[in-house]
């Protein structure tokens, strides 16, 4: 049997911290071997997650469709390609992207941009939380299973890796897809990431604080938190003190988002054991002056292209090692309603970045007319788990999806390359 | 049985539960129950909350503290007086706010801080941050409006009845504009506020409601708008109001009327048993546990569903239950609960001149006064703030709070020795420090470690000269505060 991370906190590795030496932050957990993290055998996932529900239609354009998409969104649908910025950026003569995603249009080009169109979950559920659980714990409509879709991947991987920074959630609060049994780091800066107080006590202060938490023998969720952050901390006393330079000429936007990119740039190139980082982008439940070109959303797709574009100039050396994948709860009504906004609809988009995606866009597309559409939204054609699930089998090498998404029929549909 | 710790990681889902370790259930027994019950009717408890339970006994305290009307807040009224800005309308306010958004802001984060910490009516406080979570509102977008809802409807009926406070909601300009009702019509009927009115403010999302209630709720509520001008007050507009007959939850609003729809529904859904059993349960879950205990859940649901939603005598039968009483150690202090905890604890020799210092931590601990954005409220149970980033943000606000007294944290003065009385050896000490910070007693081998801390053989009787008190009092202080048994209560 392998050893779980909780185990080998207890069978002693933390007590190095109790024994206190010269060092501040004794290396008790002395350089390990991390796995095959940040091998070449499979790749890093970066998870984000389009809080509120992103406007699929408005975001990846079908004007391919003609009326059937502008009869029903008069003040806020995405023109017709026109070569302008003020027009859907052609993709295939079909979809666009909408003006403020053209940070990723380079990125399409080069063939490391997919786009699957009409993606979302089998559970009709138009409740944000409801639906932002179910998406995130992997299993729709089951109210039971706590446990997330990447906890478990990370539970069932064949592989091990002892590192704290194996999943990764970076802000205030971990998200729902990394609870479960291999502790997740919540992180918001790593340049915070140190213990406060009177200096010259910090190592009776460390040790007192161990104690109080009984971080040698966590027995509780707390103490194996406590342990977790003296764990980050000692790892992260170099990286903390450097500040990070993006290579070539990557730029994020200032935001929690850039933010939160950027840091896992540096953690990815740190080589620190990092499997799994998840980062979400909020803000997408535009009920109320959506807008068209400009507006709302238009800053939100400027936002979250900015930073995929960023991430994606400053990792070109390790992308052919990394996948971004992106998803929301649900898309919005297919008509906009009175206040220039859309409802919460069903169907979205999922963007999946990197150098191992095979491009384009794919979509099993059914078109916008009164019967192709789901309670008159579009409606979800492709099962968000299926491109998890292909996912985690060819790029991140475990074949174990029914574990990780209990009763759902894994389709593949090439959106990775071996 | 109540639910422990130890249930509660197990209910993580897949999570192995550890074996059973005793000397975990004894780091949280409280030392009295008087103690527990100030842990959660208060913010955090100094040495007049603990005079006044001993005086007034632990009924008495609960009653007293159900009457917050009766309760003299002059430290409040002078607070209030001070900051005129806090009680203008919402004329006055917006041509302030045009000018001063920062202003008005930080007067509005500041009164949060500042009453919760300062005021006497303690569970009347905590009764506004559970309504002010339950009709969640974004300040910083809806600043004027939000302000004004504070006062007419959260605070107006936070230990009042429910349905007065959900009528008051529903008519609350920034709650009309926030989930967009003011711009709903009958052509094109907004559904947000139906549904979240269902979801989160009533029945709750199991409570019964289908996709079609929430589109026959959203048609009865066509028209439910604000007057814009004169004070931006509620109005209803029979021109944009859709009077076509509704079906809601089986009951058919008959068609050609007009606001009557929109109170119709509102009858309905406050005094449904779906709603009675929904509050009942965010109740349970704030004041006694994460996971309450089916029994105290179906109870009070029926007390209030019997008193007709009355607020106040939910709660009178809440907190007077055995379950309350034996959940001691069970709520994990949210981000807001351990400032202000921290800020009680530190309150006879602290001095606040920079809000600031709070709101950054808050921040980064993710819990800042009004600023969730989704409509469901911060969350209430642990496994959402009980992660690495939290705790170390929880611990350095401790340690370095405590040394504040040095100049480390601008706009802050802290004289500890007003907080933590003189002591002659090390053992009364820490013995002291941890009567006027914690509420829990500390195991004999915790306490150990605040002695080892200060007297390096561990001798509790060594004596406590001058500079072993100034050099050690801010760490074994901040120690207490980022102690597990200042997180749980």
């Amino acid at each position: 049997m392998s050893i779980t991370r909780r185990q080998f906190l207890q069978t002693g590795a933390v007590g190095g911290v109790l024994g206190v030496s010269q060092n501040l932050f004794p290396r008790w957990m002395p350089r390990m071997a991390f796995g095959q993290a940040g091998s070449r055998e499979r790749d890093v996932m970066v998870v984000i997650f389009n809080r509120g529900g992103m406007d699929g239609l408005n975001a990846v354009v079908p004007f391919g469709e003609g009326a059937g998409y502008y009869d029903k969104r008069p003040t806020i649908a995405i023109g017709e390609p026109d070569g302008t910025d003020n027009t859907a950026i052609n993709l295939n003569d079909f979809f666009g992207l909408h003006p403020r995603l053209r940070p990723l249009k380079d990125i399409y080009d080069a063939g490391a941009l997919s786009i699957i169109h009409g993606v979302g979950s089998p559970d009709p559920s138009r409740s944000h939380f409801e639906a932002m659980e179910f998406m995130e714990r992997g299993i729709p409509g089951d109210k039971m299973t706590a446990t997330g879709w990447v906890a478990r991947h990370l539970a069932t991987a064949s592989w091990q890796n002892n590192s704290p920074f194996r999943a990764v959630g970076m802000g205030t609060m971990l998200p729902a897809s990394l609870r479960g049994e291999i502790s997740a780091l919540a992180m918001r800066s790593i340049a915070d990431f140190h213990l406060g107080g009177r200096q010259e006590q910090l190592a009776q202060v460390q040790k007192t604080l161990s104690g109080l938490y009984r971080v040698e023998t966590p027995t509780d969720i707390l103490s194996g938190q406590a342990a977790q952050v003296f764990n980050t901390m000692s790892q992260l006393e170099d990286l903390a003190n450097q500040y990070y330079e993006p290579e070539y000429g990557a730029e994020y936007p200032d935001s929690e988002f850039g933010r939160g990119l950027r840091q896992i740039a540096q953690l990815i190139k740190a080589d620190m054991g990092l499997e799994i980082a998840c980062v979400d982008s909020g803000g997408w439940d535009t009920h109320d002056g959506q807008g068209s070109v400009d507006g709302e959303m238009a800053f939100l797709l400027d936002d979250f292209a900015r930073g995929l574009a960023a991430f994606y100039a400053d990792m070109q050396d390790h992308m052919s090692r990394v996948t971004v994948v992106s998803m929301s709860e649900f898309g919005r009504t297919s008509s906009e309603n009175a206040s220039g906004g859309t409802d919460h609809g069903r169907a979205s988009v999922m963007f999946v970045m990197g150098g191992a995606s095979t491009g384009g866009v794919y979509a099993d597309w059914r078109g916008l007319s009164p019967d192709a559409l789901d309670e008159g939204d579009l409606a979800v054609t492709t099962d968000y788990r299926d491109i998890l699930a292909e996912l985690l089998i060819k790029r991140v090498k475990n074949p174990l999806v029914d574990q990780i998404f209990p009763n759902h029929t894994v389709n593949l549909h090439n959106i990775f390359v071996e | 049985m109540p639910i422990n710790r130890r249930d509660f990681f197990a209910l993580l889902g897949g999570v192995k539960p550890i074996t059973p370790n005793q000397t975990v259930a004894e780091d949280f027994s409280p030392r009295s129950p008087e103690l527990h019950v100030l842990s959660r009717l208060t913010w955090g408890v100094t040495p007049s909350d603990v005079a006044n339970i001993q005086q007034m006994g632990i009924e008495g305290y609960i009653e007293w503290q159900l009457n917050p009307e009766s309760i003299p807040d002059p430290r409040i009224d002078d607070f209030m007086s001070k900051r005129q800005v806090l009680s203008m309308s919402t004329t006055q306010l917006r041509q302030i706010a045009d000018e001063q958004y920062g202003f008005v802001i930080s007067n509005m984060l500041w009164a949060r801080l500042y009453r919760a910490t300062y005021s006497e009516r303690q569970l009347y406080e905590r009764m506004v941050e559970f309504w002010t979570d339950h009709f969640n509102i974004p300040l910083q977008d809806y600043l004027t409006e939000k302000m004004i809802d504070d006062r007419e409807v959260i605070r107006k009926h936070a230990l009042g009845n429910f349905r007065e406070l959900l009528f008051a909601s529903a008519q609350s300009p920034a709650m009309l504009m926030y989930l967009d009702n003011d711009v709903s019509d009958k052509e094109h009927p907004n559904e947000n506020y139906a549904r979240e009115l269902m979801e989160l403010h009533t029945l709750g999302v199991n409570g019964g409601y289908t996709e079609q209630d929430v589109v026959e709720v959203a048609r009865a509520l066509t028209g439910w708008t604000i007057e814009y001008g004169r004070d931006d007050m509620f109005v209803f507009d029979m021109n944009r109001h859709d009077t076509g007959e509704k079906t809601v939850l089986g009951v058919t609003l008959p068609a050609g009327r007009g606001i009557e729809d929109g109170l119709q529904v509102l009858d309905i859904l406050a005094y449904h048993p779906s709603t009675a059993r929904f509050i009942a349960q965010k109740l349970c879950r704030r004041f006694i546990a994460d996971f309450p205990p089916d029994s105290i859940v179906q109870s009070t649901a029926e007390v209030f569903f019997t008193t007709g939603g009355d607020i106040r005598a939910t709660m009178r039968h809440l907190l007077l239950s055995d379950e309350f009483m034996n959940a001691y150690g069970q709520k994990f202090r949210r981000p807001l609960d351990f400032v202000i905890g921290t800020l009680r604890a530190l309150r006879d020799g602290i001095d606040v001149d920079n809000i600031y210092v709070f709101i950054e931590p808050l921040e980064g601990m993710g819990q800042v006064p009004y600023a969730w954005n989704p409509p469901n409220g911060y969350p209430d149970v642990a496994i959402a703030w009980l992660n690495t980033n939290g705790l170390l943000y929880r611990w350095n606000l401790g340690l370095n709070m405590a040394l504040a007294g040095e100049g480390y944290l601008q706009g802050i003065v802290l004289n500890l020795d007003a907080v933590i009385p003189q002591a002659t050896t090390v053992g009364e000490l820490v013995d002291i420090a941890a009567e006027r910070i914690l509420t829990v007693s500390l195991p004999a081998d915790l306490r150990q470690l605040f002695v080892n801390l200060l007297n390096r053989d561990g001798d509790e009787t060594a004596l406590v000269d001058d500079r072993l008190r100034r050099s050690y009092l801010p760490s074994l202080v901040g120690l207490m505060i980022a102690s597990p048994q200042f997180q749980w209560l």
